[in-house]
């Protein structure tokens, strides 16, 4: 019946075609620009380009030694994240979880936070790095928050955690809370029952019946962190000098307020872009095996 | 019972103690918000001698603050409008249709949502220039939809499996065409989903900062975010200003948030869940 299956391809057609044309035309193919300019010496001005095959993935790597600092600090940053966001977020909700009447409360409070655009949020940070935490410290014996919190780079590393995490735990939190309430509560009994301490049933009981919700928060802070820009850029700038410089800001020095190299720029997208893809699905297929049903 | 109810008080008085942290940083940037700059030099955890609107009046002039309003309102609305309009089609389409173009289709869209914004900023910022959409407020909002579509696609497509086809059927031998059996019947059977998804996109749209600061140049076209972040660069160090611009900019979210609160955390989770 041809005509039918004619039919069947029209309609197709006419129901996806508007969502597909503005996706394809802000979203495939500037994917697919990217990679093919990654291979083209292009600075974005003229009309002509050349080929240059891998050369600008090679020096990406091999001598653009601010690009390679930027790589291990966001690296860095992704695996404290990655730890510190789950982490905290997990014990947070564990312990509300035990509270029954001010759940909600501190449920309201702890996403607060996430509420706040990123950007905000280091602008106000940026307020209690430089005046508030000085001052206290000034004021009392808390001499230890008297630091250098923007301008030493190896304290800064820890401002930029600090309100990645004010910022982010809040989320996970909420998830996590969630997938709790999804524990039956007739297991935990019979933990009970069975004489296991409450750190025991966390363990044995608890987390297994929650690893969905750990693989997946897992991979929104695995991916959230690989892309971190808002944090840095608001707080430190990437400064002093570039030594707080993430992957991203790299990226948008590199194309848009330095030499306009896209070409190069475009190398080091694809560079940041295949590295989310292996750790992600690494990530995924290792998390994956270890879920139980309940 | 004794030692539960301790351990039960520590949980408490933990919570506590991270809530201040939470809270911490608006609550400084409140208070000082009323302050001048010289009272705030003096203490910064006193209260103000006064509550100094001026701050205020001042920064709601400086970042433009119902023009960014409209601005970032008109982003969102249009985007989200957009991406539920055309992914809610498209999600049920490909959801229905089987075989291989379907299937192919599906898997593009899905595919492109592990594509970080970052890698394809610079080829994006070209196309819009060429397209000649940079710049434009409801050009931007058209790249929010092309941005968003893949993963409302994505949500749309899981939850119409849970809608009997027989429903849709009915409606054509009633003399529906498909897209008033898909208006009439499917889409109000979407709400859930709809809702979940113009959460997600509302708060991405409206807290987002690098494709706007990419794509606007014109300081009329600016979102609040944008507008702050300019201040924020002018009047370095000027922190009375500063802060009440930053609360300001806070105030919409936090307002939506209490509204809002339940909704909002139910989308995340399902979010999540689907996702």
């Amino acid at each position: 019946m041809p005509l039918k299956r004619y039919k069947k391809y029209v309609s197709l057609l006419m129901f996806t075609a508007p969502a597909f044309l503005l996706y394809a035309v802000f979203l495939l193919i500037p994917t697919l620009g990217g990679m093919f300019y990654s291979f083209t010496d292009w600075n974005g001005l003229n009309k002509s380009y050349h080929f240059v095959g891998f050369a600008n993935f090679a020096e990406a790597l091999g001598e653009d030694s601010d690009f390679v600092h930027s790589l291990w600090f966001t690296l860095k940053y992704v695996v404290f994240m990655v730890v510190l966001q789950n982490a905290i977020a997990l014990l947070l909700a564990v312990l509300i979880e035990t509270r029954t009447r001010s759940k909600g409360f501190f449920r309201t409070v702890f996403f607060m936070p996430n509420m706040i655009s990123i950007i905000i949020s280091s602008f106000m940070w940026t307020f209690v790095f430089t005046q508030v935490l000085p001052q206290i410290a000034e004021k009392t014996a808390l001499a230890f928050l008297d630091q250098s919190w923007i301008g030493n780079p190896s304290v800064s590393f820890y401002s930029i955690l600090i309100v990645s995490l004010w910022n982010g735990v809040g989320y996970m939190l909420i998830i996590y809370l969630a997938a709790l309430q999804g524990v039956p509560q007739h297991l935990k009994e019979a933990a009970v029952i069975d004489g296991a301490s409450p750190f025991q049933r966390f363990l044995h009981v608890t987390v297994p019946m929650i690893t969905h919700a750990i693989t997946i928060c897992f991979f929104l802070t695995l991916n959230g962190a690989f892309k971190v820009f808002e944090v840095v850029y608001g707080l430190t700038g990437g400064g002093p000098g570039r030594s707080t410089q993430v992957i991203t800001l790299n990226i948008y020095e590199e194309a848009f307020s330095n030499n306009f190299r896209y070409g190069y720029a475009s190398a080091k997208s694809v560079i940041l872009f295949v590295m989310i893809l292996i750790i992600t699905f690494i990530q995924i297929s290792v998390m994956k095996k270890r879920e139980v049903e309940a | 019972m004794t030692i539960r109810k301790t351990t039960s008080f520590f949980v408490l008085l933990f919570l506590l103690a991270a809530a201040i942290i939470a809270v911490f940083p608006i609550y400084m940037a409140v208070l000082n918000s009323f302050k001048t700059q010289e009272e705030m030099f003096r203490s910064v955890l006193a209260l103000p001698s006064r509550l100094h609107w001026e701050n205020y009046s001042q920064a709601f002039h400086k970042i433009h603050m119902l023009n960014s309003t409209v601005n970032t309102v008109t982003i969102s609305a249009i985007g989200i409008g957009g991406i539920l309009f055309t992914a809610s089609l498209a999600g049920y389409k490909l959801s229905r249709t089987g075989g291989k173009l379907s299937n192919a289709i599906f898997f593009l869209f899905v595919a492109s949502m592990l594509v970080p914004f970052h890698s394809i900023m610079i080829p994006l910022s070209r196309m819009a220039k060429n397209l000649s959409v940079q710049g434009s407020t409801y050009g931007l909002a058209l790249i929010y939809i092309g941005l968003g579509v893949n993963m409302a696609i994505f949500l749309y497509h899981g939850f119409v499996k849970s809608i009997p086809r027989e429903l849709e059927e009915s409606a054509q031998i009633d003399g529906c065409n498909e897209f008033q059996s898909f208006f009439r019947i499917i889409f109000p059977l979407l709400l859930p989903i709809t809702v979940t998804i113009a959460i997600l996109d509302f708060l991405w749209i409206w807290n987002d900062f690098l494709l706007p600061l990419l794509m606007l140049t014109d300081v009329d076209r600016y979102t609040l975010i944008l507008s702050t972040n300019m201040l924020f660069g002018e009047y370095n160090k000027e922190w009375s200003l500063i802060l009440a611009a930053l609360v300001l900019t806070a105030i919409p979210v936090v307002v939506i948030y209490a509204f809002f609160q339940k909704f909002i955390m139910e989308g995340i989770t399902e979010g999540a869940v689907k996702g």
